[in-house]
């Protein structure tokens, strides 16, 4: 017996799917079975197609509004594995690591419409990244501190806070920044 | 050679055991970390030999951390790989064969790392009941481990990066499966997956589609991944699994309440059915076992262990059933031994329990 579903290779799975009362049968071969698992939720899957979220990225205003031809522009392309912004749009996965780059002035905007408004990571960071970005934190979360501080005129913590501020800076110019923050 | 055979030899994993909190109505505890290396190609683009690469160096970065065994998907079987979807140990999309893939498996199943599955590494736990923290912990000791010796894709703005925009920042999914029968049964789910959806989190049936879950088993989980720290991604889904959980009890006292008859006559025709049904179809084999795992919460079926019916939720699939029936099953046939083996194992689980009424 040949797949019911690319009509190609030999079935070798039998598929039963029920649906409002009646049950259909289908038979499948096994790479077409693999993608028609009706019983399973898929575990890690997008939780909402992003497609159908951004495929009127091109067609909406707003987007490439200056360009003289809107629909030739594939928008910037990735150096390194080619990928263009629309191609990008049209399917919802980037290439590759360096998609990132190419399209950051595009991403925010992205991100703003599938992570509901957010468009800057705030959780874990790596090791080797965490340094840097962790002495940033800091120098934020000082300054903010010292604020509060002249806010509620507690002048000499404040300069203490200004002096932590300043020596974390220099760190960082000094291209450190492990040492400081633990 | 062939540490798949321990994987699927039992249904049982120890995160299907009756331990956790609220494990009554918490099933169990998902959570899955996304990560990519530096200079590959995503899994969608990259070639037979980038895949290698990658595989290679993931393999390497676990060397010498005891008790995992890694799979080829290519080296296993059609029939083996969906049981192992069907156990939750693999996603569908790794089980595909046309694509390469492996998965390293922790001996007690509680761990799985997917190689070249959407992204290049995807760290998944599962714990038994309502256990987010100490899932993530266990995820992120491992990407503490694996980003020692594996250069990570890491942005500054955007964080880690992955292959779909869903995904980016934390890369972390966390999840809940809820049995929430006594909101299915007072038409409480639509409401309820509207309301959780306007709070950046999505509930979904977890065997089946949509509104109708199969067996009232849901699942809930985080939407977004971009602009919150992990911690607070967990805190709120908790937050909102233990209103959930107060929503499904409150319903419960509801039904006890107003319709104790109704609900008592519904859960015994159930259980009838299956210790005496000759032919069970998937879809009513799941309904009827989550009628009957209301009874045991509820205290209106005695002598019967819950594990047993989180057994039978994975053993009565089409690929677990036909690899323990060792043989290639017709679906007619798959119903018949479905049904007999819903109706031993109740059996046994009654007996073990506390003997025949």
């Amino acid at each position: 017996m040949i797949c019911d579903n690319c009509h190609e290779r030999p079935a070798s799975v039998v598929v039963t799917q029920s649906k409002n009362g009646k049950t259909e049968e289908r038979h499948l071969c096994d790479v077409c079975a693999a993608h028609f698992q009706p019983f399973q939720g898929d575990f890690g899957g997008d939780p909402l197609g992003i497609q159908q979220f951004l495929q009127n990225w091109f067609a909406g205003p707003g987007a490439f509004q200056n360009t003289a031809q809107p629909q030739v522009n594939s928008g910037p392309e990735c150096p390194n594995c080619g990928l263009t912004f629309r191609r990008f749009i049209e399917r919802g996965k980037f290439g590759c690591a360096e998609c990132y780059g190419a399209f950051r002035k595009e991403l925010p905007e992205v991100f703003n419409k599938v992570q509901g408004g957010h468009t800057k990571h705030e959780g874990k960071v790596p090791a080797t990244y965490s340094g840097r970005i962790a002495a940033e934190r800091k120098i934020k979360d000082l300054r903010r501190q010292m604020k509060e501080a002249i806010n509620q005129e507690e002048f000499e913590r404040a300069a203490q806070l200004r002096d932590e501020v300043r020596e974390l800076e220099r760190s960082l110019e000094e291209g450190g920044g492990q040492d400081v923050v633990d | 050679m062939s540490s798949i055979e321990s994987f699927l030899k039992n249904a049982v994993t120890p995160w299907m055991g009756p331990k956790g909190e609220y494990s009554n109505i918490v099933m169990s505890t998902r959570v899955r970390l996304a990560r990519n290396l530096k200079g590959s190609r995503f899994p969608l683009d990259f070639s037979r030999e980038e895949a290698g690469e990658v595989e290679q160096k993931v393999a390497a970065a676990l060397e010498g951390m005891e008790d995992f065994s890694h799979i080829q998907m290519e080296t296993v079987p059609a029939i083996q790989r969906q049981a192992l979807v069907e156990k939750h140990l693999i996603s569908p999309q790794l089980a595909d064969p046309e694509r390469p893939g492996s998965v390293i498996l922790s001996g007690d199943e509680s761990v799985s790392i997917m190689v070249n599955e959407e992204d290049h590494i995807r760290i998944q736990v599962i714990y038994p009941g309502l256990h987010l923290m100490e899932a993530f912990d266990r995820a992120n000791d491992i990407d503490n481990r694996l980003e020692e010796s594996l250069p990570y894709a890491f942005d500054g703005d955007f964080g880690y990066i992955t292959s779909c925009p869903t995904n980016t920042g934390t890369g972390l999914r966390a999840s809940v499966m809820l049995h929430l029968p006594a909101l299915s049964i007072t038409s409480n789910m639509a409401r309820i997956t509207q309301a959780v959806a306007r709070l950046g989190m999505t509930v979904r049936g977890s065997y089946g589609e949509g509104s109708d879950a199969l067996g009232n088993v849901y699942q809930v989980s985080n939407q977004i991944t971009l602009g919150k720290s992990e911690r607070d991604i967990l805190m709120d889904l908790r937050d909102l699994t233990e209103r959930l959980i107060e929503q499904e009890e409150r319903a419960r006292r509801a039904l006890r309440e107003h319709s104790q008859m109704k609900l008592e006559d519904r859960i015994w025709r159930s259980f009838g059915i299956l210790t005496n049904a000759r032919v069970l179809a998937t879809d009513e084999a799941a309904n009827r076992l989550s009628d009957l795992r209301l009874g045991i919460d509820m205290g209106i079926i005695p002598d019967v262990d819950v594990s047993v019916l989180n057994e039978l939720m994975i053993f009565m699939q089409p690929a677990f059933l036909q690899q323990y029936a060792g043989e290639t099953l017709q679906p007619g046939e798959r119903d018949v031994f479905r049904a007999k083996l819903i109706r031993e194992r109740i059996g046994m689980g009654r007996q073990s329990g506390g003997g025949e009424d």
